[in-house]
Parts: C-alpha cells; sequence; structure tokens
C-alpha cells in the first residue's frame, strides 16, 4: 500500500543536513507527525535535495579492510587481525610528514603513541589521532581482543592537495609559494611487534658475516694481471 | 638585553661582583626569547603583503559538523552558494512489514525440557491451537484471503521457510534473504555477520513443528491487515561464525545443538504479493543464555549523572556575615 506522506520543517536545520545521505530501507522506526502509524517499518525511495559532493582524495586504503577471508583449519596458526586507517589532506608537508611516519615503523602502538606525544611537529599530533582511532577501531570492528596488542605494521604519507600562491622578492622577481597538504596511512597488525623491522639495523649472524667476508675474500684481484 | 649574554653559570658567578646582578642574570636564563621578531618593525606592513593569502579549503569541517548551531550551518551554506533543501518534501512510502510483533506468545515456562516420552512433556505437547479462541479467530481471518491455509501445513512451509531463509544468510544471498524475511528481521539477522563467515547445518526435526499462536492487526485503514504467526521449532542444528580474519568466534561445526525455538511469521495478507517471511523470534526469559564468545571485553563504566551539590558552607540566604564578606 502506498501513502504520500509529508514531512513538515518542524526539525532543525541541522537534522535536515544530516539525513541528506540517500535513503535505504531501513528497520528503525522513522516515525512522522502522524502517531497512529506507531512503531511501523517504512521502506523509502530514494530522492536528494542537496547537490552531490564526489568523495575527493584517496579512497583504497580502507577498501582492505573489507577483505574478508576463508575459515582456518583447525591446525593452522592463528591469523592476525589488522586494520587499515587513514587521513586525507591533512595540512602538513608530506616530506615533513615522512620523518613522522618513518619513526613509527614497527614500534608497538602503545610506544608509537607514547613518542609522538613528545615529538615537536605539528605532523605527529595528527598521526597520534589516526593511531588512537585505529586503535578504536581495530577493538570495535575487526575483533581485536586486547587494543595494545597491535603495532605499526605500514606508516606512510603521500602527497595530497597542492596550493600555489605568489610572493614577491626583491627587484619585481615572483616567487611561487606552495601550500601543501598530506595523507597519512597506517596499517595495525595484532600481536608483538617484530623483533627487527628494519633488516638493515637488524644484527647479522655469524653465518652470514662469514659468508659476507669469504665473498669479499674472493673478489680481490691483482690489478694488471692476466 | 636580548642575545648578549651567553655565559655559563659558574663563570656568570665570578664576573658578577655584584650577587643581586647574578640573581637576575640567572632568573634571565629560564626566559625564553622570541627569535622571530625582525629588526626594522616600521616595515611589517610591506613585509606581509610580499605574500599573497590564499584561502585554502577546511578539510577538517566534517569533524565539528555536530557543533555547529543551525544559524552557523545556514551562513556556511550561504559562502559555498548551495541553497537550502525544499521546506517538505512529500514521498511515496511503502509499509511492506510491522515494526513489532504484536499480542507476542508466552511460551510456558521450561517447555522442551521434559521429553515427550515422559507425562509431562506429552502434557506439554498437547498444547492444542485450537482452544485458543483469539488464536482461531485469527486464522480464520487469514482463511478469508488465503483458502487453503491450515495450522498443520503451514507448520511444515514454515520450517520451509526458516531452513531457505538461513541458508541465504551463510551463502550472504540476500535476494532471496528478503524473500524469506521481513524488513525488521533482516538488519537484526546480517549487521553482525556482514564480516564474518558462518557455516550453519540443520541436521533435523526432534518434534514436527507446530502453529501455537496467530493474531491479525491492521495499519491506518482497516481493509490493511497483517497477520502474525508463532511457530515453534525442536530441531537440532549445528552453528559455527568466523570472523574477517577466519578465525572461530562462536560455536563448533562439529557440535550438534537442539534448539526450541518461537519464530513470528508475519503476512502482508492485504496484499495479493505478499509472502509468509519471518518477522522475529520470541526468547522468554526462563531459556538458558547462549554459549559465551571467545572473548574479553572492557566493561564500560556507567555514566553517572552527578546531581549539582549544595554547598553547605557557603549559606543560601543573606545572613550578616555573608553580607559583610560581599
Amino acid at each position: 500500500m502506498e501513502i504520500l506522506l509529508r514531512q513538515f520543517q518542524t526539525k532543525s536545520f541541522l537534522s535536515i543536513c544530516k539525513c541528506l545521505e540517500p535513503a535505504y530501507s531501513h528497520a528503525t522506526s522513522w516515525t512522522s507527525g502522524n502517531a497512529m502509524l506507531g512503531k511501523t517499518l517504512f521502506h523509502t525511495s530514494n530522492t536528494v535535495a542537496m547537490p552531490y559532493n564526489p568523495p575527493k582524495g584517496p579512497r583504497k586504503w580502507p577498501i582492505y579492510n573489507k577483505k574478508i577471508f576463508a575459515p582456518q583449519l583447525p591446525g593452522e596458526e592463528r591469523r592476525p587481525a589488522y586494520v587499515c586507517h587513514m587521513r586525507t589532506n591533512i595540512k602538513y608537508s608530506p616530506f615533513k610528514m615522512w620523518y613522522v611516519a618513518s619513526m613509527i615503523r614497527g614500534m608497538s602502538v602503545d610506544e608509537a603513541i607514547k613518542q609522538l606525544s613528545f615529538v615537536n611537529k605539528q605532523g605527529a599530533v595528527h598521526v597520534k589521532e589516526v593511531l588512537l582511532e585505529a586503535q578504536k577501531l581495530a577493538v570495535e570492528k575487526h575483533n581485536v581482543e586486547f587494543k595494545s596488542n597491535l603495532w605499526v605494521a605500514e606508516s606512510f604519507a603521500t602527497k595530497g592537495l597542492v596550493m600555489k600562491g605568489i610572493r614577491r622578492h626583491a627587484k619585481g622577481r615572483v616567487g611561487l609559494v606552495h601550500y601543501f597538504h598530506c595523507h597519512y596511512f597506517v596499517r595495525l597488525e595484532e600481536g608483538s611487534p617484530p623483533a627487527h623491522f628494519f633488516f638493515e639495523t637488524a644484527p647479522k649472524t655469524t653465518k652470514t658475516l662469514l659468508s659476507e667476508w669469504v665473498d669479499e675474500m674472493r673478489q680481490r684481484r691483482i690489478p694488471g694481471s692476466l | 638585553m636580548p642575545g648578549m649574554l651567553n655565559m655559563p653559570q659558574d663563570i656568570a658567578s665570578v664576573i658578577f661582583e655584584n650577587s643581586i646582578v647574578e640573581f637576575v642574570y640567572n632568573i634571565y636564563l629560564m626566559v625564553r626569547e622570541r627569535h622571530t621578531k625582525h629588526w626594522a618593525p616600521a616595515f611589517k606592513k610591506l613585509r606581509r603583503l610580499k605574500v599573497q593569502k590564499v584561502k585554502l579549503p577546511n578539510f577538517r569541517e566534517e569533524d565539528t559538523m555536530s557543533e555547529l548551531t543551525p544559524d552557523q550551518i545556514r551562513s556556511r551554506m550561504k559562502e559555498q552558494g548551495i541553497l537550502p533543501p525544499r521546506s517538505w518534501m512529500e514521498r511515496p512510502i511503502t509499509i511492506s512489514a510491522t515494526g513489532a510483533v504484536f499480542e507476542p506468545y508466552i511460551p510456558p515456562e521450561g517447555d522442551g525440557k521434559l521429553s515427550s516420552l515422559t507425562l509431562g512433556g506429552a502434557k506439554q505437547s498437547m498444547e492444542f491451537l485450537s482452544k485458543k479462541s483469539k488464536s482461531m479467530l485469527a486464522v480464520r481471518k487469514i482463511r478469508s484471503f488465503e483458502d487453503n491455509f491450515s495450522p498443520s501445513t503451514f507448520a511444515e512451509e514454515a520450517q520451509d521457510i526458516y531452513i531457505k531463509a538461513h541458508k541465504a544468510l551463510v551463502e550472504k544471498d540476500y535476494d532471496t534473504l528478503h524473500q524469506c524475511v521481513t524488513e525488521l528481521c533482516f538488519p537484526l539477522m546480517t549487521e553482525d555477520l556482514k564480516m564474518c563467515t558462518t557455516r550453519w547445518q540443520f541436521l533435523k526435526s526432534l518434534e514436527p513443528p507446530r502453529v501455537v499462536h496467530a493474531r491479525c492487526t491492521d495499519i491506518i485503514n482497516k481493509e490493511n491487515i497483517f497477520s502474525q504467526v508463532t511457530v515453534r521449532f525442536h530441531t537440532q542444528q549445528t552453528l559455527a561464525v568466523y570472523d574477517r580474519f577466519g578465525r572461530l568466534i562462536y560455536g563448533s561445526e562439529v557440535v550438534a545443538k537442539d534448539v526450541v525455538e518461537y519464530v513470528v511469521f508475519e503476512k502482508h495478507l492485504a496484499n495479493s504479493y505478499g509472502l509468509w517471511r519471518i518477522h522475529e523470534k520470541i526468547i522468554p526469559d526462563w531459556m538458558p543464555a547462549r554459549e559465551p564468545g571467545r572473548k574479553t571485553y572492557v566493561q564500560q563504566k556507567p555514566v553517572v549523572e552527578s546531581e549539582p551539590v549544595a554547598d553547605t558552607v557557603v549559606p543560601a540566604t543573606p545572613t550578616e556575615q555573608s553580607a559583610a564578606v560581599a
């Protein structure tokens, strides 16, 4: 049965602006002014009142959060949970953000948050907020039991919007001013952080040291020989 | 004396004969100097005009959207040149399911615990629908729309719908699921399992399904009738739920469980294309609790609204002393 219902502007401007997302059939009680209907369900058709603003910026990173893995077999090692989170168009240079992003790679979440609290960079504030958000998401939506049992598996920043302004220099010369934005991406993985995240800083075993020494010795040549 | 004195403290005590000067110098060391001030302040304005100001978009606007007043939103929309939405909108609305169970069935306590072979269990199973007058009236109403309706045949159909719905849920076949389940039930069934993998098996029916309750209601008009029929199932099923990463979070694929359920089926009788669909499930208070989850949670502290504390020190009424202080 189709009935026509009028939505009167009894609600505030704010709530109207809020319900501008495309309508879908929902089972919540969407009561109008008519009290007789009570708690019935409405299956509404799609209407848009405001101009459509397409999403801007990177969108692929959160898609990793939607991947569903096949159920594990009883004997298999437990797959660690992960969560991908990002913040787009931060008013900060990606070149400066690189320092903050690379600092926390391979750290546990608690350690990273602790360190970021005392880093004298504006970008660190954003990165810390993103980490806290990601930690919350992991616990609430991605079945992570302990919020401290997470480590920073991936952390990087990319270039965002760059707006160009001008400035004058002496003798009528013109200079370009770049207003940088960056996107920050982080992936938290469940478990304790690995002992050596960076291969270069890991201590070499005696076996590798020996093989490298042997290779160096064998590479020696006598110059000018036949 | 900005930037002049950069001596270490031990030398300062030697140089300054006057201890007061030394004291002032030590205080000065604790003060931070400002290094951003230009030495020629007369040209500040010209220096500022060197760089043309560019208006950058505010990407962090949405974080604070919820705290804006309607007037602030109106002014922002004006700035961006967005017209406000129309004052009233008319939309066609289709009501295809009710929002609740009307006059729900109250299952007798301890139902399903006794075996039907015992005297008590046999008495429980002899709960005749024909002795319930209101339910029979509802059945007659349903028969006025659906000639072939009978509680005995309907019970079997209901079980088929139940199995079909659960199979569709497991396979995430939402088109079929909408055919088997009402709009109220759909989000309750699917929301938590969106990011999960489910494995469900219907092993067998321990007792034949039985219609225990029936009711009819009308929404808005007297002719727009919805009927709700409660069916009792006593079945054996297995259920295993795996999270996004394939880790078992509930149940087991091997262990079979005996399930006593009271499922409410609903049909929009006035609609010629109406179907019998699962609407709700009645879970009585005496039903034993489900298997606990395999995870620990941080208990949320209840938000205690503190009442305004009356300060007993300060008198409410002005006395001579308080007046003097004021």
